[in-house]
């Protein structure tokens, strides 16, 4: 695309009002701070949407289980702050063990193919979950490993790991505000580019027809661990970046199954496979958990706290989008556009070719 | 700490038999249309509130439960294949798996819903109650558990060979358009088989909950094992099924010698990896192997 044409098109100015609006939020103060939370959490999400969508959209490999890569960034970041390192100096390690164990379980399990492949993922998921569980008690006794522990504790068990708090909170947020910021597009970066080379071509094709794309001399396995491997590496930096901003970690949460299930949905609302359909996901999975799972209903008598429901919101959504539109919102937008178009309501002509 | 092997392993073989009748539906089911059933886990813990309110709160004898839950989910599964899954049977596998995966977690809202998050079991006069063999004390709820589950295998195993229906599902399993050519109605077939499937994880549900304590996310655990057990067995036969079953649960029991009891479901996921790792066909050969037969 020219640069003019660019100039030209309203997506342009949209995106670039969005992006100043996005940086100008910490010093607008709407909301008393709420509105960098939000925005935080979008960014970190939109990243783990973005992560998952090179694993399960471009290569079609779908997991349930990235959640492992989360916590072990997490916990990355927080095991080694604990012991006197800068944290932010620990987030590429954080990113790198997340791909290597990546590399540790996709070697065996991407063998399996679609949908074997996604119950194996489960298993990961719960593995990791039980291991970081127990690790303390399990290693207490090794006599090499014991020294990983520091006062009986590495991953604190089922209690979890307290972070120190800095004093000046209000900057500490800010900055993270615009740290999570630039890993989002950084992110998109990254996802932009493997979609546009020959790495993304192979990615798709293994999606396509994976019999097909390895006659056609696509190296399958290579090409599958490293996009799990990539996907994980975004994760744990994700996962290294919340434990920095919550200060507090626990393996139910960031190892937990709703994590895992969270990464599958954005995609899959968004329109996965797709550079912005994990974007569009994200938000939407953000608003819905932020602002309609927190509400409560009152009726008369009849209570009903949503929050309560949010499993059949998730799964509903998941039916819904299967059953009606499996390209989620962006497959909906240009149904409609089809469908406007089709009324004779004021169309574009066609571009001329250059 | 002394353990007592043999009792461990006669519970092992004991608990093998559920192993074998949850597996074999979802077995069944990707025999026939090639998709894993996500929703497998959330049928079994619905099966075991279903048998939770049958005894505890109707007063039912514990092993009628089981045989009301049959139809019940027969009926469910069905239900499923017919509004849901029929219409994604072409669509990519992606599709299926996530309709079935929302399926699961509407399920599991609704049992947090109707019966909260609280831990629940089953205690009957029958718990508790075992008698000796050979030295070897047998818990008289696992033998009825065991022999319930391999009754119905083995009347699966008459109905896949005796009647029309059992044999149609059987060549459906082999080619679904060969089927159509000789005139199976293989939609029909297919929505049996998915009901069969389901029928088998509800019975393996409902007797899972006289033996194990259940909450509304109970299902997870079991779906791996089922399917690490249809992986070690391959998807030819109920004797690889059953084998498999066999396999999984002495590991675990026998897995109480080597690592502490919080991490036993680690096992059936080591397995599973230790299993593609050294058969480097994995499901893959099988599945080849399968489909040559």
């Amino acid at each position: 695309m020219q640069v003019g044409e660019l100039l030209r098109s309203w997506k342009t100015w949209i995106s670039l009002g969005l992006i100043i609006f996005l940086l100008l939020v910490p010093f607008l103060g709407i909301g008393g701070g709420y509105l960098q939370t939000l925005g935080f959490l979008t960014f970190l999400f939109v990243t783990l949407s973005t992560a998952w969508n090179i694993l399960g959209g471009y290569t079609g490999q779908i997991s349930f289980g990235h959640a492992s890569f989360y916590g072990l960034g997490a916990y990355t970041t927080s095991i080694l702050a604990l012991r006197g390192i800068n944290p932010l100096m620990t987030m590429p390690l954080a990113g790198v063990i997340a791909a290597l164990f990546g590399l540790l379980w996709g070697y065996p399990c991407l063998r399996l193919r679609g949908q074997y492949f996604a119950i194996a993922t489960i298993g990961v998921g719960e593995a990791t979950r039980l291991l970081m569980l127990n690790l303390d008690d399990l290693i207490k006794d090794i006599p090499l490993l014991k020294d990983a522990l520091q006062d009986g504790v590495l991953t604190g068990g089922a209690t979890g790991l307290m972070l120190p708090t800095p004093e000046d909170i209000g900057s500490y947020a800010m900055a993270f505000y615009y740290g999570a910021m630039g890993m989002m597009f950084a992110g998109l970066v990254v996802s932009w580019w493997v979609k546009n080379s020959k790495f993304g071509l192979g990615l798709f094709a293994i999606n396509m027809d994976i019999d097909a794309a390895e006659t056609v001399g696509v190296n399958t396995v290579y090409y599958k661990n490293l996009a799990l491997m990539l996907s994980g590496f975004m994760v744990g930096i994700s996962g290294s970046i919340y434990a920095q901003y919550m200060f507090y970690i626990d393996p139910q949460t960031v190892f937990g199954f709703p994590m895992s299930i969270g990464m599958v949905l954005m995609p899959t609302i968004g329109g996965s496979g797709t550079l912005v359909g994990p974007i569009l996901g994200a938000v939407v999975y953000i608003v819905v958990q932020d602002r309609i799972l927190t509400a409560n209903i009152e009726i008369g008598t009849f209570k009903l706290s949503l929050s309560t429901l949010h499993l059949l919101v998730y799964g509903g959504l998941l039916v819904v989008i299967v059953l009606f539109e499996p390209k989620g919102i962006l497959g909906l937008q240009k149904r409609l556009t089809r469908r406007w178009a089709k009324r004779g309501v004021e169309v574009a002509p066609p571009r001329k070719m250059a | 700490m002394t353990i007592d092997i043999p009792a461990l392993l006669v519970s092992a073989i004991l608990l093998a038999g559920l192993y074998a009748t949850m597996s074999y539906g979802l077995a069944l089911i990707y025999g026939v249309m090639k998709i894993v059933n996500l929703a497998h886990a959330g049928v079994m813990m619905w099966a075991a509130y279903v048998a939770f309110v049958l005894i505890v709160e109707a007063g039912l004898n514990p092993f009628l439960a089981p045989l009301i839950a049959l139809p019940v989910f027969f009926v469910l599964g069905m239900f499923i294949q017919r509004y849901f899954v029929s219409r994604v049977m072409y669509a990519p596998i992606v599709s299926s798996l996530l309709l079935l995966f929302g399926i699961w977690l509407i399920m599991q809202n609704v049992s947090y819903l109707v019966f909260t998050g609280d831990t629940r079991a089953i205690t009957t006069t029958y718990t508790l109650m075992t008698f000796q063999v050979f030295g070897i004390a047998i818990s008289i709820n696992r033998l009825v558990v065991f022999c319930v589950g391999i009754l119905a295998l083995l009347v699966m195993r008459q109905f896949m060979g005796r009647t029309y229906m059992g044999k149609a599902i059987r060549a459906t399993a082999q080619d679904g358009d060969a089927s159509k050519l000789v005139g199976i109605n293989t939609d029909r077939v297919m929505e049996v088989a998915f009901g069969l499937g389901t029928a088998l994880a509800g019975l393996a549900g409902s007797l899972m909950a006289l033996i194990f304590a259940f909450d509304p996310d109970f299902g997870r655990s079991h779906l791996l094992k089922s399917f690490c057990i249809v992986v070690l067995g391959g998807l030819e036969s109920m004797v690889g099924v059953a084998l498999g079953a066999l396999v999984l649960a002495v590991a675990e029991a026998l897995s109480v010698l080597w690592i502490m009891p919080a991490l036993q479901d680690f096992v059936s996921f080591a397995l599973l990896v230790i299993v593609l790792v050294v058969m480097p066909g994995g499901m893959v050969g099988l599945l080849a192997k399968f489909k040559k037969t």
